[in-house]
């Protein structure tokens, strides 16, 4: 009864004091507002930059806390593996080959799957070779084939659905359909630089695999963003098998280091792996060499991100301690202002902590106000933002607003609030009745 | 018969910024229910600082201080703001009204302390009684500065006597009003000894301190009591 009944004087006299002053307190909620919107877009900003920096590694590594694991070339190791694969479906194997697609007997615009801004037929007796990143390095050829229409790729076979581990977006057509028997026209999903490859250079549609016992004639289904450089064709790997064997996809002259296989693979399924070894082992093939390492996305963009947080947290924590400069300078002046009300409450009996209270809780209250108003602020312009610029700018598009930066905004709230209250609460507090009401 | 309020002794020293200066020096009063005291004495003399020591508003450096028999010299603030809710009312010379408020939700700022809770149909009943007593219950919706002087003075009046205290302090309440008014406020305080209150009456106005059943003069620091009937 006693605590309600302060509470409800409380009440009653801090809802008296705003309404008193209201274009003041709306003022001193405006230098606040700033501070908490710049807390709010520097934790947003950060959280979907890193967001944007985290599925780009997925892409291309593989999802946070997933395992990849690398099998030595071998003449059986892709045999043996696809076998065992087909009861764990759970792990997807990719091996990696390079095909020509166009005319036959002829060297490709992009030799060695260069990306095609810098591809360059004209390499002196050299010939390349590129990874998915785009790193080339060059190999000796002395008997280049004469130039032709042709785009070199590289082909990625894949036992079962790699986006499970690797999330690519679909950009245009299907992604591969793992039911089914393998199709002897081989079906391909492009990533987006050989869809923008085959866009530009009209190619005859004949598909040339080194090591293949035959020419096919592919079908694009799809086409996927692998958040690679280099053209890249995925294909299902039993259809890539069904023509060319894969002890033979090693005789590739100018690698010359046969198949290997990448297994994508969670934890749980780390059994198969010590079973495929076994298998593998008694295969003769050399498994001191499978190495397994854990994807690590997130610490990856960890530290890397965070400094640069860090510098605009320290940015935006200034401009919130200029907002707190301005709810303590309001305070203080208001407490100044009201010294004679304060002197004459506590003279009626009001004790000192209920005044300081209300001091408090007023611009506690001001703070969480201004802080919601801040965090809408933000999730608004974020809603607007992405669908103005969602379109062209792929990091706006259909980003949601990061809950942390709702957080962080109420508490900077908050925090301001009882930084810029609490001095003006103990003056209010400290006022000697006698002095004041002295006549 | 416990007197209601028993000062012996009393002293007290303020420090400013210069030299510490010894305001009270053993002040000696006794003010029973009903009864009516005026003080008088001359600017400076400490008048201010007594009542501010008696309605505990500060403390004394030493004497003691019963009130009602009990002895609250040194009573900690959170005591002392339960009694200055319960036991005193105050009036001043400058109003001390808040210019954002009605008369009447001035007069509730008393019952709105944080001292226990009544539901908005007591306070009002209250309020309204108040400032009944005090002749201008038809200022109720009134803010203080379309009021003069004197209805003003009279608002802080109710607001001292909303609570019905046992005691009430008045600071030269007719130091701001004219002659005429001033015998009206004078009434109004006077008529709350009737209830049993007990009232202490700083003043310069001889005529209003006569109507007080007690006159004392505060001189160097004690009280003495001043002849009747002293003619300005
Ligand atoms: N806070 C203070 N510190 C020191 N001296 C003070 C203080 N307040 C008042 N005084 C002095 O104490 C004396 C008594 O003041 P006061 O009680 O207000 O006198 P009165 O009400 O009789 O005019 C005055 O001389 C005044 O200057
Ligand atoms: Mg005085």
């Amino acid at each position: 009864m006693a605590l309600s009944g302060r509470f409800r004087s409380a009440l009653v006299i801090g809802g008296q004091s705003i309404r008193a002053r209201k274009l003041r307190t709306l003022l001193s909620m405006i230098s606040l507002f700033l501070g908490v919107l710049a807390v709010v877009a520097v934790q947003a900003g950060s959280e979907i930059a890193n967001r944007a920096l985290l599925a780009d590694i997925e892409l291309q590594q593989g999802k946070d806390g997933s395992l990849r694991a690398g099998l030595p070339p071998g003449p059986d190791t892709v045999a043996i593996t696809t076998d065992l694969l087909a009861d764990h479906p759970g792990i997807v194997g990719a091996t990696e080959t390079s095909a020509v697609i166009g005319e036959p007997g002829t060297t490709p615009i992009n030799p060695g799957a260069q990306p095609f801004k810098h591809a360059s037929r004209d390499q002196g007796g050299y010939a390349v070779r590129c990874d998915a990143n785009g790193m080339c390095t060059q190999v000796m050829d002395d008997s280049p084939a004469p130039p032709g229409e042709a785009i070199e790729v590289r082909l990625v076979g894949v036992t079962g659905d790699i986006r499970q581990f690797r999330p690519f977006p679909l950009k245009s057509g299907e992604w591969l359909s793992f039911d089914g028997e393998p199709s002897l026209s081989p079906r391909l999903v492009l990533n987006q630089e050989a869809a923008d490859g085959f866009a530009a250079h009209p190619v005859p549609a004949q598909m040339r695999v080194p090591g293949a016992s035959a020419d096919t004639t592919p079908r694009i289904t799809g086409v996927i963003d692998d958040g690679g450089y280099a053209p890249t064709a995925y294909i299902r790997a039993d259809e890539l098998f069904t023509w060319l064997n894969p002890a033979d996809a090693g005789s590739d002259p100018r690698t010359g280091q046969g198949t290997m296989m990448q297994l994508y693979l969670w934890p749980s399924d780390q059994p198969a792996l010590q079973t495929l070894t076994a298998r593998l082992s008694g295969a003769g093939v050399d498994v001191t060499h499978i190495y397994t390492s854990p994807v690590d996305s997130r610490d990856r963009i960890g530290s890397q991100l965070d400094v640069m947080r860090w510098i605009f947290l320290g940015m935006a924590a200034l401009v919130l301690l200029i907002g707190v400069a301005g709810i303590l300078n309001v305070g203080l002046a208001t407490v100044g202002e009201r010294v004679e009300e304060f002197a004459l409450r506590r003279a009626v009996g009001t004790p000192r902590v209920l005044l300081a209270g209300i001091v408090l809780a007023e611009t506690l209250i001001i703070g969480l106000l201004t802080a919601a108003a801040a965090v809408g602020a933000g999730a608004a312009a974020l809603e607007v933002a992405s669908t103005l610029f969602g379109p062209s700018e792929p990091l706006l598009a259909d980003v949601s607003f990061p809950w942390q930066a709702g957080v962080a905004g109420v508490v900077a709230g908050v925090a301001a609030g009882i930084l810029g209250g609490l001095l003006p609460a103990i003056r209010a507090a400290g006022i000697p009745i006698a002095t004041v009401m002295r006549a | 018969m416990t007197a209601l309020i028993e000062l012996s002794g009393l002293s007290k020293t303020l420090t400013g910024q210069g030299e510490p200066r010894p305001i009270l020096s053993g002040v000696d009063l006794t003010v029973n229910a009903g009864d009516s005291v005026a003080i008088l004495g001359r600017s400076g003399s400490g008048k201010s600082t007594l009542l501010s020591v008696i309605g505990l508003f500060d403390r004394a450096d030493s004497g003691q201080y019963l009130l009602g028999g009990a002895d609250i010299t040194r009573v900690p603030e959170r005591r002392a703001a339960r009694l200055r809710s319960a036991e005193f009312g105050f009036v001043f010379q400058r109003f001390f009204l808040l210019k954002h408020l009605t008369a009447a939700q001035n007069v509730a700022m008393a019952l709105v302390n944080g001292q226990g809770w009544e539901s908005r149909r007591t306070r009002r009943a209250k309020v309204m009684a108040a400032l009944d007593r005090v002749g201008i219950a038809h200022l109720a919706k009134q803010r203080p500065p379309r009021m003069s002087g004197g209805e003003q003075q009279r608002v802080a009046i109710a607001r001292a006597l909303v609570r019905e205290p046992k005691v009430l302090l008045a600071d030269e309440p007719t130091g701001a009003l004219d002659t005429e008014t001033g015998a009206l406020v004078i009434d109004a305080l006077h008529s709350a000894t009737d209830r049993g209150c007990g009232l202490i009456l700083v003043t310069h106005d001889h005529a209003h301190a006569n109507r007080m059943h007690r006159v004392v003069r505060l001189t160097e620091g004690v009280l003495r009591a001043e002849p009747r009937g002293v003619a300005v």
